[in-house]
């Protein structure tokens, strides 16, 4: 990253801010280069990190995994000590066990120490207080301590959560101020922020104390220039649709707001690490440019998730591929132009492409080589639907209030079909589609998500309590927000009814809070509960579990230079190709996208190529060219 | 019918995510841990024949494809003309659905353009169904259905939409928590009725013939990719047998378990007649979960479950067998065998696909914790729950998992410490792995777990759940048998813990239980393992040093660090001792090459009254 800005001759001196993405943290876990780490536990549960919840998300799989824990049992110390519910100290902390076991894990080299004791939410005292020793008699060791990383009940998967933390702690936050040293000598005086996986920014300081929190800051950019681009033209509901070489992402913006999920599984569900910090919510499928085409033992035609990925790559790029992927099938199907690939960089191979489909698709299943593309399109189309299924009608959203935001190399190829599919009306372009990532970054707020645990009836919550336990956070998100004069503060609480266990988060205002307004809050949460589920019950008691703070410290937006506005598109010329029908192929208008000026007005069937990739438009589809640039797609109401 | 092929893909994909959808739903919205926690639930749609249309994936594993005999059964008594839109049936009745009555089906015809096509299903564990059902279910000395709990026999709850209110009263009244149970219901109904949305949606799009014609297909072939998997074993018969220790009415006396597998190209039967008889006590059922998961785990463990994934499958059970019990047998503890079957089947084709076999398992529905009772200063009753996994057999590339549920059982969790000590007024003195607890081997068993609970106010426990001590879990080529679980009671003043069982046993405040989980069997030979891993093992706690000597012939110097100079003479001296002493426990025979699949009565899961 160094080089890349001494490369690119921009004085580091005149950099006012500079935003880092990185993908450290979930390497670091995922290769497994983590630190020497401990974990201490109170009495008795020591096993409850390896344990975890005893489940098998794989009903009849006599080979399934458990997560593999990042800390051996014989660095897992108990620690005699132990709290209620309540917060009351049922047993004190006995600190000479804790001094015993400061000496043990020096003795081991230990690099990395969590913390986390049961209800250590409720009352944190007795992790701080063994935190204290700690820090004294390991110093330059790594420290967690649960309820720093994350203030709710669940002891395993607040645990899980700590041990990641402290696992990638010293290499990550190593890595974060070996960058912030490295930018200060080429000069750079401005402000260094950190991208997370709940859409903000951090500082250098807090990504170092919690690395844990930008673990899956890869995917968030895009989602945030999405919600960027929707609200300036007006859209403010949009899903964002991301489709590269393997994957398909799929995410949903309301009101210009991304949805955040609780948590998620590092490694997937069955065997994964749980991370319970908000994350954007995110809905990945295998299906990108490269994922391959296969046919299964009873001959029922496959899409995915295996991917021809850059090397060999699929077979038109000539990289020795020899599979039948997504972008092969567009090649065959006439919608990417071979002698246009990357503004016409890269040669493809549309005969080896097609040669590729017959042989191992077409013939065996009888079908001619077009509409075998075509089906190995409409695949990966109806399964890329279903991640857009999930965000939104999962979670009661009606698709066709959203405009679908299409990014990545492959999201603009597919995104009609994949609109038309869902009912959505509206697809939006934006500009450099296949660089969305890095722009969404300079638009994205910083940041941080504060959780407390208090559960109560909601008939009798402590309205004062709550309003305490509210400035305590908004104390210390003031701490860690460095633009603290700009900010917004979000409360949420968790509610359901009383004898649930999930809860939905009902966002709340502060005055209601200090009114004690329980029935305003109570009618927040029916509505919410038969907006999710389809039903709610108003008599039937309810309970809060958590109230919850987001802290957004406002970042000005950047405006982009307008498109000049220019008359009639102008098409460099025709292609053949096929589009809804694969019997017989239609003549289709070939654009540029830099020719078009705002305002421009293009009808399907088109495609409008870029350097990273092209615009479909099918049969019936419109198009016009907004006056900043990104293309607005009204689609067809056929399917 | 010409069905294309994506639209064969788009649908195969769609069916089963209908189910997935409507099992989201009702697990976000109930009410007791027995579906939010331990998932015992199962989402379904039914085509008008009681074939399964599609099934939820990840729960409990043992309500495979068990809702068809509810759809023939209530065509029988309505008729096709019978069902109405808006219609909900409610039912639990033993005779046909054959399982403890706090499994309650919800049900609600599904119609496109006014013809009956399908059912949506719901069947979820209700927290308390009245009797003696509070919690996890009546334990296995219930004498009868109508101690065990309310009885509902096919009985319309909605009327084309309107609610019957005496049923509801009377189930309202009857029952312990009706707020939570019939919570549940209300979620089981919405989910019901998510289903019909998808489906609609799925009609509207591919029209009725094309819809019902690929399902037919989808079918078939996934009947094939069985048989396809099937046909790679060697034909013969394979057996396999274990025991219960007592089925807690007759002391004492074991209850048989014996499985035979005929393999005969690509076609598999599964025959339980060697199981014992049904019982006085209430461990009977009428199932074939225990065949069904066990062909699923071996046929496509990770695909969807539909009607064609059993039709390559017969199973024969014959009548007044304990797994088809005639009522009024008493089913209230119905599922604690069906994992030991589970296993025998399993373990009897080791000989067949001995690379896809692992040792015994636990083979218990979870250690499960069951403590209940008022509290005295907010009247409010509590019920403590958790299911505590057991250690799985070593597998013939790897350790066993340790503390995981049964083979029965999916994404079941246990309870969390702290949500268990906020809702309840116990505190959990710990949850940790019982070191040696595993069977030996080249590749070890799993451990098992000890849970340790204090209560605070006095109340009832339930130590309900058949017992293995003679049949522990087996170890396979070589491997040793893990150790049995059980439950154990400490009184106030008492100095030790002493095995206990039985249901609704009063303690006064401050007693200390402890519910234990079985270790995993062992897979080969512990002498081939790694004595740089069994040093590992003893240095992480997972065995003692005592056991790396004894078993494995693994010798630790004080710092725990390997001698291998007495490692290798011990290791000899085992060696030539193994010769003389195998201890596999279950002895699949010799595959026999069949000449003709032996003639079978099968048995069909109908009712009788």
């Amino acid at each position: 990253m160094i080089n890349c800005l001494k490369e690119s001759g921009i004085d580091a001196g005149k950099i006012d801010e500079l935003i880092h993405g990185s993908t450290t943290a979930i390497n670091t876990l995922i290769e497994r280069k983590g630190a020497k780490t401990a974990l201490l536990v109170t009495r008795g549960t020591r096993d409850v990190y390896i344990i975890g919840r005893g489940n098998r998300p794989e009903a009849y799989n006599l080979f399934f995994h458990r997560h593999k824990p990042l800390v051996s049992r014989r660095h897992t110390m108990e620690i005699a000590e132990r709290l209620l519910g309540t917060g009351e100290v049922h047993e004190p902390l006995n600190k000479a066990n804790v001094a015993a076991a400061c000496k043990e894990l020096k003795d081991e080299g230990i690099e990395a120490v969590a913390v986390c004791f049961l209800h250590a939410y409720a009352n944190p005292e007795h992790e701080r207080i063994a935190g204290a020793m700690i820090r004294k008699a390991l110093p330059g060791v790594y420290l967690s301590l649960s309820h720093d990383i994350l203030r709710e009940y669940r002891e395993f998967e607040r645990m899980s959560t700590t041990v990641v933390n402290a696992y990638i702690g010293p290499k990550v936050g190593g890595y974060v101020k070996g960058l912030k040293a490295s930018l200060n000598r080429i000069g750079f005086k401005g402000d260094l922020s950190i991208m997370r996986s709940n859409g903000g920014v951090m500082t250098p300081e807090v990504a170092t104390e919690k690395p844990v929190a930008m673990m899956e800051s890869g995917p968030v950019g895009g989602i945030i220039a999405s919600a960027q681009v929707g609200l300036a033209l007006g859209f403010p509901n949009v899903i964002c649709f991301d489709m590269g070489g393997t994957t398909a992402k799929a995410s949903l913006i309301r009101e210009g707001e991304p949805t955040l999920a609780p948590g998620y599984y590092v490694g997937g569900y069955a065997s994964g690490h749980p991370v319970m910090l908000p994350m954007i919510d995110v809905v990945e499928v295998g299906a990108g440019g490269g994922s391959i085409a296969w046919r299964d033992d009873v001959g029922a035609l496959k899409v995915g998730p295996q991917s021809a990925g850059a090397d060999p790559g699929p077979i038109c790029y000539r990289g020795g591929g020899t599979e039948a992927t997504i972008t092969d099938a567009n090649v065959a199907l006439g919608r990417l132009d071979p002698d246009n690939f990357l503004g016409g960089t890269m040669k493809l191979d549309a005969e080896g492409a097609k040669r590729g489909i017959k042989s191992k698709i077409a013939d065996p299943l009888k079908l001619d080589t077009i509409a075998a593309a075509q089906a190995i399109v409409e695949i990966a189309i109806n399964k890329m639907s279903l991640a857009v299924r999930e965000v939104s009608v999962a979670k009661g959203y009606d698709p066709r209030d959203f405009a679908l935001v299409a990014s990545g190399g492959a999201g603009p190829l597919h995104v009609c079909a994949i609109a038309r599919e869902l009912y959505i009306p509206t697809v939006i372009v934006p500009l450099f589609p296949s660089h969305f990532s890095a722009l969404g970054m300079l638009l994205a707020d910083e940041r941080h998500d504060f959780t407390r645990t208090v559960y109560s009836d909601l008939a009798n919550v402590d309205f004062g309590k709550l309003v305490t336990v509210h400035d305590e956070m908004v104390k210390e998100a003031k701490e860690s927000l460095r633009h603290a004069t700009n900010s917004v503060f979000q409360i949420q609480l968790d509610i359901r009814y009383v004898g649930q266990e999930f809860t939905l988060s009902v966002p709340v205002e502060l005055e209601q809070l200090k009114r004690g307004d329980r029935q305003a809050i109570r009618t927040a949460f029916d509505q919410l509960y038969e907006h999710r589920y389809a039903h709610h019950s108003p008599d039937e008691p309810v309970e809060m579990v958590n109230i919850r703070l987001g802290a957004i410290g406002k970042r000005p937006k950047l405006n982009f230079p307008s498109v000049t506005a220019g008359g009639a598109a102008a098409p460099t010329g025709e292609r053949q190709a096929y589009f809804t029908s694969a019997s017989e192929p239609l003549t289709a208008k070939v654009y540029r996208r830099d020719q078009l000026g705002a305002g421009a007005e293009i009808a399907g069937p088109a495609l409008i190529q870029e350097h990273g990739t092209t615009t479909v438009l099918f049969e019936r589809d419109t198009c016009r060219v907004a006056p900043s640039g990104e293309l607005i797609i009204t689609l067809g109401a056929v399917r | 019918m010409n069905l294309d092929t994506v639209t064969l893909e788009v649908i195969r994909n769609a069916l089963p995510a209908v189910a997935n959808e409507m099992a989201a739903d009702l697990q976000r919205t109930s009410y007791n841990m027995m579906i939010y926690e331990v998932r015992d639930y199962c989402t379904a749609l039914l085509n008008t024949k009681g074939e399964l249309i599609s099934q939820n994936v990840g729960g409990v594993s043992h309500f495979v494809a068990d809702l068809g005999v509810l759809v023939v059964d209530g065509l029988q008594r309505y008729g096709k003309d019978g069902f109405k839109p808006g219609d909900v049936i409610i039912t639990n009745h033993q005779a046909v659905a054959g399982q403890h009555l706090n499994n309650v089906v919800i049900y609600m015809p599904y119609f496109y353009k006014g013809e009956l096509l399908m059912f949506l299903m719901v069947r979820a564990h209700w927290i308390d169904v009245g009797g003696s059902s509070t919690g996890f279910g009546a334990g296995a000395t219930v004498a009868d259905p109508w101690l065990e709990g309310l009885q509902l026999d096919q009985l319309k709850i909605y009327e084309e939409g309107k609610l019957s209110e005496p049923l509801y009263r009377v189930i309202k009244d009857n029952i312990r928590f009706p707020e939570s149970s019939l919570g549940d219901m209300k979620s089981q109904m919405a989910a019901c009725r998510l289903g019909g949305r998808r489906l609609d949606e799925l009609f509207d799009k591919y029209g009725r013939e094309t819809l019902l014609a690929a399902i037919d297909h989808i079918f078939d072939e996934t009947e094939q990719r069985c048989r396809n998997v099937v046909s790679k074993l060697p034909d013969g018969i394979y057996e396999a047998s274990s025991s219960i220790d007592d089925d807690g009415v007759l002391k004492g006396e074991e209850v048989p378990i014996h499985v035979k597998v005929t393999v005969k190209s690509g076609s598999m039967i599964i025959d339980l007649s060697g199981c014992s008889a049904e019982r006085k006590a209430a461990i009977n059922s009428r199932t074939y979960a225990g065949a069904r998961v066990a062909y699923k785990a071996l046929t496509g463990p990770l695909d969807p479950v539909n009607e064609g994934s059993f039709r390559a499958l017969d199973v024969v059970i014959p009548e007044g067998n304990i797994m088809m019990a005639r009522f009024p047998a008493p089913m209230s503890g119905w599922s604690g065998i069906v994992p030991t079957v589970v296993d025998c089947i399993v373990g009897a084709l080791a000989k067949a696909m001995p690379d896809r076999v692992p040792a015994g398992h636990h083979a218990l529905l979870g250690g499960a914790v069951v403590f209940f009772g008022t509290h005295p200063k907010t009247k409010r009753r509590f019920v403590v729950q958790s299911i505590e996994g057991g250690g799985w057999g070593g597998r013939p590339f790897e350790d066993g998992e340790s503390g995981t549920v049964s083979v029965c059982q999916g994404d079941v969790r246990n309870g969390s410490i702290e949500g268990i000590e906020l809702k309840c007024p116990v505190v959990i003195e710990s949850r940790e792995l019982r070191p040696d607890s595993c069977g030996a081997g080249k590749y070890r068993g799993g451990l098992g777990i000890d849970v340790r609970v204090r209560n605070l106010v006095e109340g009832k426990w339930n130590f309900e759940m058949p017992r293995r001590s003679k049949r522990p879990p087996w170890g396979i080529r070589g491997g040793t048998p893990g150790e049995p679980g059980g439950y154990l009671l400490k009184l106030p003043g008492e100095k030790q813990f002493t095995m206990r069982g039985g249901s609704h046993i009063p303690v006064p405040i401050g007693s200390e239980a402890i519910v234990r989980t079985g270790g995993g069997g062992g897979w080969g030979r512990p002498q081939d393992r790694d004595a740089a891993i069994v040093a590992n093992d003893v240095a992480e706690g997972f065995i003692s040093a005592a056991a790396a000597r004894k078993l494995y012939g693994v010798a630790l110097r004080g710092n725990l660090s390997l001698d291998e100079a007495a490692t290798k003479l011990l290791r000899k001296r085992l060696g030539s001792a193994s010769k003389a002493k195998p201890t596999a426990q279950v002895k699949p025979k010799a595959a026999k090459k069949t000449k003709r699949a032996k003639k079978t009565k099968k048995a069909k899961g109908k009712s009788h009254r």
